[in-house]
This record gives structure tokens, sequence and C-alpha cells, in this order.
């Protein structure tokens, strides 16, 4: 017989598959980088003792991937939650840079104390995040507008909006720094080093989201819609209003990875301020599968990959070569995914 | 392997005795998480052969033949086609070897046209093709199998059976020389019925060999050369079918004698009537999205306690009337009057609220979550009360506790209430359907095809559930392409013919002959 046996492919894969194939493929990904830069004169070995002792193995470095975690939290759960009702939000960025712009304004025009000044700006930022997707949602809800590509448009207009504001009417007057505002006159509370209070809202949001939806009737009430609006109208569940919902809820939490940012990384509002947090979101999402929770671990592997890629320029390699690398580990980890669905045909 | 031949696993009678299977399963075993689906099961095919495949819903039938397509592979066992053992990793690898398969929910592309859907994947597709080569083509192979199809039409316009025909045109022009049906005739009309049993009688003449799965009995015995009866997953016996009789298959594949009563006595007297309509449709015209008129003025009133049974050759207007009755599409004109008030909002909350339950026609498309698990497909109707739910909250616990229990009644084996639903077979997800609706019908419940997919065993269970409804009160309207049917249960009939209602009449005084000839759309007065 043939010497390659034939393979099936499993319709559902079991967990432990997917970890063993995504381990085997981070592996071999991370070989080839080795390789590449082996060939290209560097120790492998020397830059890995680098990137270890910058990320995991240091102070700053856990606290850097904390802060990377933050953002990347948000985003991941604002395209999960579209997914799992089989809706493609690829607008995170535009909402986070929405829900910054929202949280910036009351951080620089109002003079309230922080108690008052914070709980306003999450809100006005979850709010603008929310109002950002709602010309796709509405459209997508009501007549089947794919919001795939609105809602993606809409992230050049969020940007190019940041950009005017903080070159032009909002632009820092005192130290004349590019493209940006002022520092905020009020801040998150710093927990751990630069971690703030944003690190742990988060946690806590991702956690409660998950909890939120498998326990309450808007979360079945969506799983329905999501999984065939046919049954769902059958039911006597209106599906239009849940889409609109799912993707407000969605546009609202990428706003607040907004919010945090300003308000607890960067104390600004600049641009380029949200530095592909949505699209890497994305990345997230598709990383935890069909589980909330797993965005946690799925955040902090995308947060460890930029932050790896921090250390690596810092070394004099390229920019684009870190882009590559990352691409490298996401198109690994994908594959990973697919093989792990195969099984070897059993032949007896 | 051991050359014991017993009678049952010999050729029909009327092939030579020495012809060699082109089919031949040994020991085939196949598990899913929990579930033994096959196991042990050794069957041979010979070419110039119709071979049955019995058994319960959730015997493995499909199982069976999923593994022989190539869609499933076994778990223990062996495929010998031809007389070489063969390993089929995936369907194309199946249609290679001449297997071919029309599935019991169908596999076309809606919006192609027939011709275009022949030669979806056709492996000689030349460089430069026309949409006339095609047609021609299409109707050559037509004219070659004996199947008469509209190569131009699209075919979402097509009846099932016409669809059915496109599907095993599609299988035949492949080359296959081992055709299997899984429940062919469940959505055909009886005339659509005698022409697909004249087709596959005409391929067995030809060499052919086919396999067709079937809870119809008397189908089988008339068509069939030899039987095979599965039970829990194991063969229990292959017979050739002048040795059996439709009771004695029932007993090897149940476990018991079963038979349908012919009527449904009622257990307390009917009621005296001048109760209120819980539902009654006045003057109603309904379009479908095309613009064409598919209920055309119809009145009619449901009365508390009684079986309205609804005949008519299917694709009159049937699905349309279900949906008014059960608020899913909102009359055009004319009026719904639900216990009295006029709902004339397509508002399927407010009528299932008010007691209205529907088992709709296409289950798996309208009534299921095919992605979700058992748990959530069970709760659909009762997710927003306790114990399951409230106004904000929502218990998987107490949806799987629930589901368990609709299981249990409806005598269904669960692997676990997580699983997805698509997992289970046909005729199981009809059953639970089934059983999550009558308990909410506590008013009307329309039930559109209930037996169809269901084993004579579960029809019956059915059709006491429908009973048992009737004799507590509620309006049940029963649509059914099976006039024994509607004879058994209905206390009135209405006929249905190209969306007009021909006449309701009762029980009492219909019969065969001038239901027939409603359902062709004669009046009574030009019958007589
Ligand atoms: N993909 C699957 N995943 C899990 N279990 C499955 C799957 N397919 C089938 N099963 C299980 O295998 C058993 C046999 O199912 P199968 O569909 O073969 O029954 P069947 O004989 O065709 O019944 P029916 O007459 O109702 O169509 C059932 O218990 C079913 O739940
Ligand atoms: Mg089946």
């Amino acid at each position: 017989m043939s010497a390659v046996s034939p393979r099936t492919r499993l319709t559902v894969v079991p967990s432990h598959r997917i970890a063993v194939g995504r381990g085997l493929s981070i592996l071999a990904a991370l070989g080839i980088v080795a390789i590449t830069l082996a060939a290209m004169g560097r120790s492998p070995i020397e830059l890995a003792g680098l990137v270890v002792r910058s990320t995991v193995g240091s102070r700053f470095g856990i606290e850097d991937l904390a802060l990377f975690m933050t953002p990347l939290m948000l985003t991941g759960a604002a395209v999960w939650v579209g997914i799992r009702v089989n809706l493609w939000n690829i607008g995170a960025e535009g909402q986070l840079y929405a829900g910054a712009t929202a949280a910036t304004a009351v951080g620089l025009f109002t003079h309230w104390p922080a108690i008052v000044a914070l709980p306003a700006m999450v809100v006005a930022g979850a709010l603008a995040g929310a109002a950002w997707i709602f010309i796709p949602a509405a459209a997508r809800a009501w007549l089947g507008v794919s919001e795939i590509v609105t809602s993606l448009l809409l992230n050049f207009v969020a940007s190019l909006l940041v950009y005017y504001l903080a070159t032009g009417p909002w632009a820092d007057r005192v130290t004349g720094a590019l493209a940006s505002t002022e520092r905020l006159h009020v801040a998150l509370p710093e927990l751990w080093g630069a971690v703030h209070l944003g690190f742990l809202l988060a946690l806590g949001i991702v956690v409660g989201l998950g909890v939120g939806l498998a326990k309450s009737r808007f979360g079945y009430e969506t799983a329905v819609c999501g999984s065939n609006p046919q049954a769902a109208h059958y039911a006597g569940i209106k599906v239009a209003p849940r889409i609109l919902a799912v993707l407000l809820l969605s546009g609202a939490l990428a706003g607040l990875a907004g919010v945090f940012e300003v308000a607890g990384t960067v104390h600004r509002l600049q641009g380029g301020l949200a530095n592909n947090y949505g699209y890497l979101g994305i990345v997230v999402a598709l990383l935890a599968r069909g589980s909330c929770f797993a965005l946690i671990p799925a955040a902090l592997l995308m947060a460890l990959i930029l932050d790896t890629g921090i250390v690596l320029q810092t070394t004099q390699i390229s920019s684009s070569a870190v882009l590559a690398i990352t691409g490298l580990l996401v198109l690994a980890i994908a594959a990973g995914d697919e093989m792990a669905a195969y099984v070897r045909v059993n032949r007896n | 392997m051991a050359d014991v031949t017993h009678a049952s696993n010999a050729p029909p009678a009327h092939l030579a005795a020495g012809t060699p299977p082109i089919l031949e399963l040994v020991n085939i075993a196949k598990y899913f998480p929990g579930v033994i689906a096959n196991e042990n099961v050794s069957l041979n095919v010979f070419p110039g052969e119709i071979h049955a495949l019995l058994g319960e819903n959730g015997a493995g039938k499909s199982t069976l033949m999923n593994v022989v397509t190539g869609l499933y592979q076994p778990d223990a066992g062996e495929i010998i086609i031809d007389g070489y053992g063969t390993t089929f990793p995936a369907p194309d690898a199946a249609i290679a070897a001449g297997i071919g398969m029309v599935h019991q929910h169908f596999r076309l592309v809606p919006r192609f046209t027939v011709a275009e859907n022949l030669h979806l994947g056709w492996s000689e597709t030349p460089r430069r093709l026309s949409g006339k080569d095609i047609e021609e083509r299409a109707s050559a192979l037509s004219k070659k199998f004996g199947l008469p199809i509209t190569p131009s039409a699209v075919v979402s316009s097509l009846s099932a059976g016409e669809q059915q025909r496109v599907e095993i045109l599609r299988v035949l022009s492949r080359g296959a020389r081992l055709l299997i049906l899984d429940e062919p005739t469940a959505v055909l009309s009886p005339v659509e019925v005698g022409e697909l049993f004249s087709a596959l009688r005409r391929f067995r003449s030809e060499g052919g060999a086919v396999v067709i799965i079937s809870h119809k009995l008397d189908e089988i015995m008339a068509l069939a050369d030899r039987v095979s009866v599965l039970r829990q997953g194991r063969l229990v016996g292959t017979h050739q079918t002048c040795d059996v009789t439709p009771d004695s298959l029932v007993t090897e594949m149940i476990g018991r004698p079963v038979t349908l009563a012919t009527s449904y006595p009622r257990q307390s007297p009917a009621p005296a009537g001048g109760e209120a309509e819980p539902l009654s449709l006045k003057q109603v015209t309904v379009r479908d999205a095309a613009g064409v008129v598919r209920l055309d003025d119809v009145s009619l009133a449901l009365r508390p306690g009684e079986v309205l049974g609804i005949a008519g050759v299917t694709g009159n207007g049937q699905p349309e009337l279900a949906e008014v009755l059960t608020g899913l599409k909102a009359a055009e004109s004319g009026t719904v009057y639900l216990n009295g008030k006029a709902a004339n909002r397509a508002d399927p909350a407010m009528f299932a609220h008010a007691g209205v339950g529907h088992v709709p026609e296409d289950r798996l498309k309208r009534a299921l979550m095919p992605g979700l698990s058992v748990a959530e497909n069970m709760a659909l109707r009762e997710y927003d009360r306790p114990p399951i739910g409230g106004r904000f909250s929502f218990s998987m616990a107490q949806a799987r506790k629930f589901a368990q229990m609709l299981a249990d009644r409806a005598g269904v084996k669960l692997p676990g209430t997580q699983v997805q639903i698509r997992g289970l077979s046909g005729g199981n997800q009809q059953r639970l359907v089934l059983e999550r609706e009558i308990r909410i019908a506590s008013h009307v419940l329309v039930a559109s095809y209930p037996s169809r997919g269901l084993d004579i065993g579960a029809i019956s269970a059915m059709r006491d559930m429908l009973a048992r409804a009737r004799d507590a009160g509620v309006a049940v309207v029963l649509m059914s392409e099976d006039l024994d049917e509607i004879f058994a249960l209905s206390d009135r009939i209405a006929v249905l013919y190209a969306g007009r209602l021909m006449g309701v009449m009762d029980r009492a005084d219909a019969d065969r002959e001038s239901i027939g000839a409603l359902m062709s759309g004669r009046n009574l007065s030009e019958a007589a």
C-alpha cells in the first residue's frame, strides 16, 4: 500500500489536539526565525536570551506585557462577541480611536476630581465606541449591508480625525509635541509600576462578559440569532435589534480599550495611538476560538509577540522583520489549528 | 474471509448464484463520543439488486452509508469493492469507485440552473464551455438515464421530486454503479414516488445496485429484493424480501410488533361546540416573495378539542397556511383572528404566548439551531420563563435538565445534552421538536407532516400524542400527505388545491374518492 496513509478532517476538533497543534506550530515558527537570524549572522540563542530577559524575565518586561494586554483583551473581546453570532466587526481600530477621543475630551476640558472624571471618561468612551459602529450596525441589522466593509472603512476616518485633532484644535501648545494633545488632567491609578487600573478592569470585563453571556437571556437569544435567524424568527425573537445590540456592545468594548489607553498608558491623545490593536483584536479573538475566557491567554500571547518585536528592534533588526515574524507566528498557529483537525485514517 | 454463505447473504433469487458482490462490508464499526453508531456490521450488495436498509430512528443507517461513501471513516472493519479492500479518505474517492449517494437533505445550489448543478465538480470540464453546451449535455444525460428534467430551470423553483431527480442524475452521470438513497420518498408525492421507483428498477435491470433507506415498509416490500435490518448500530438480519412481512420486519426493528391504529377514539366526549374559536381565518390571501398567490381567499375556523386534517398534494399552499396560522407570516388581505382578536401583524411571539405550537415542515431549517447544543435547542420555547430563565437570566443547568426530561419523554437516547443537535439522527431531531412544541401548544397545535422521517414506533407515539392533545381541548391542525393518517385522526378534513380551500367536511361524510377529487382540483359537483 502507499507509504502515506490517508487522512480525514474532523468536524469538531478536541481542544487537546488544538493545544498540541499550536504548541508544535509555534515551535516550528520560532525555528524558522532562528534559522533566518542565524543566516543573517546573528546568534539566535543570544537574542532569545535577550528577549526572555526583557519580557517575562524582568519586572519592566512584565509591566510592558500587562500594558499591551490591556487593550488587546478589550479589542479581542469586541471582535469575539461579534464572531460568536456570526458578525465581523473589523472596525475595532476606529472604535478605539472614538473612545479615546471622547475620553480625552473629558480629560482635557473638565477640571472634575478624578472620582467623577474617570467614570465620566469610561462612560463617554464606551458610548463613543458604540456610536462609531452605529451606522454599520443599523445597516447590517435592517438592510443586510455587510458590516465587514462599512466597519473597516470607518477606521480610516477615525484615524485621520484623531490626527486632525491632535495636530489642529487640540494640539499640545505647551511642549509642542508632534501630533499629540497635552497631558490629561486625570489618570487611572497605577497599581504596580506602570500597570494601571485599566488592566484589572479589562480582566474583569472579559470575565464578566463570559459569565454574563452564558447566564443571561440576552446571551441565549443572541446565540439563537447567530446560529439560525430563521429559527429565531420562529421563536418570536426579533433578530435585527439583537444584531444592533451585539454590534453596539462590540463597539463599546473597543471604545473602552481607547479610554484605558489615553487614561492609563499614554495619558494623551496621539496620532497612531491605536497601534493596530483593533486589527490585532481579530487575531486575539480567532486564537480564543469559542471561549471568552481564552481571550486572556490569547491576549497574553499577542502581547508577547508585540513585546518581542520591540526588543528585537532595539538590536537593529528592522521593524519589517518584526512584522514578518508576527505574521509567521499567526500563520503557523492557523496552520496548526487546521492540521490538528486531520487524523490518520485507521486501517485494520 | 470465511466463505460460509447462508441464504440471506446469497444474491437475490433473480441473479445467478455465483455473482460477486459489488460492495462487501466486513465488521464495520463507527463510534461517536458516547454512541455506538455501528458495530460488527457485515453486509453485501450485488449488482442488479435493490437492497433496503431498515431500522429505528438512530439505528445507524445514515452513518453506515456515510461510511460507505467516505464521509466518515470506519473505526474498525473493511470495505471491499469488487473484491478489493479499499479506504475512502473523502467522498470523491467513493465517487471514483462508482458509489454515489443522494442525501436526505438535498445538496444542490438553489440559485443555479439544473444544468449547472449537474456539471458542478465535473472532472472533465473542457476549457471553453457555454451555457448551451452544458444544457445540451444535461438533456443527453437525462435521455440516457430516463430521468426527465428541464436543464434551464433554476433549482429553487423545482418541486422536491424534481430536485431529487437532478441529484440522482448528477450521481449517475458520474458513472455510479451503486446508488445510495437516504429516505428518498419522505418528501415526494405518490406520483413522484412511482416515477422514482420505475427509474430505480430500470437502473437495476442495467446491472446497477441500489441501497435504499426508508421507514415506509409497504414501499420497501414492493421495491426491494433484499432487506437488512439494523438495531442499535448492529445488523440483526438480512433477508430476501419474499421471506418477510412488514410485521415481521417491524418486530425485528423495534423488538415488538407495532400496528398503526386506524382511528383514535376520544377518551372524553367531544366538546359540545359553541366554545370560542381559538384561531380563525377570514378570506386570507398570501403571496410569496415573487408575488405569486399562495393562499387564495381562505376562510377557516379551528375548534377546540378537534383535529382538522389538511389534505392536499404538497406545494398547494400548505407551508403558507401553517405560517399564517402561527403568526410567521402576515396575511396580505383578509384577517387572522387569534382568540377572537384580529392579529394582522406577523408576530410569532404573540402566537406562541397565546399557546400556539408549531411543528414546521422543514424542522432543521426552521425549528432548530443545528450548531447549538441539544439543551439550547430544547429551551427555544421556554427560555423566557422559570425554571430555565426569566426577564434577564438564563440557566444552562436548568436547560440541560429540561432537555433531558424532553428526551426521556420522547424516547430519545442522548449521549449528553451538550452535544450539537446536528449530531442526532434525523428522526430523533423530529421527535424532540414534536415533544417541545406539544408542551407549549395549550390551545392550538399546527403539525406539518409530523410523521416525516419517523420510524413506525415513533409515528404511533406521535399520533397518540396528537390524540391526547385533542382530548385535552387543543385545536390540532394536521397536514399530511398520508391520507390514512388524515382519516385516522381527523374530525374534519379540509382540502387545499392551488392555494384555495376546496372544501371542509366532517370525517363521517368524507371518503377517499371525494377527497382525492378535491385534491386534484375538481369540485365535488363536477366529480359527481
Ligand atoms: N456527527 C455525529 N456526531 C455524533 N453522533 C452522531 C453523529 N452522526 C450520528 N450520530 C449518532 O449515531 C447514531 C446513529 O445515527 P444515524 O443518523 O446513523 O441514525 P439513522 O439510522 O439514520 O436514524 P434516522 O432514521 O433517524 O435517520 C445516533 O445515535 C446519532 O446520535
Ligand atoms: Mg438517517
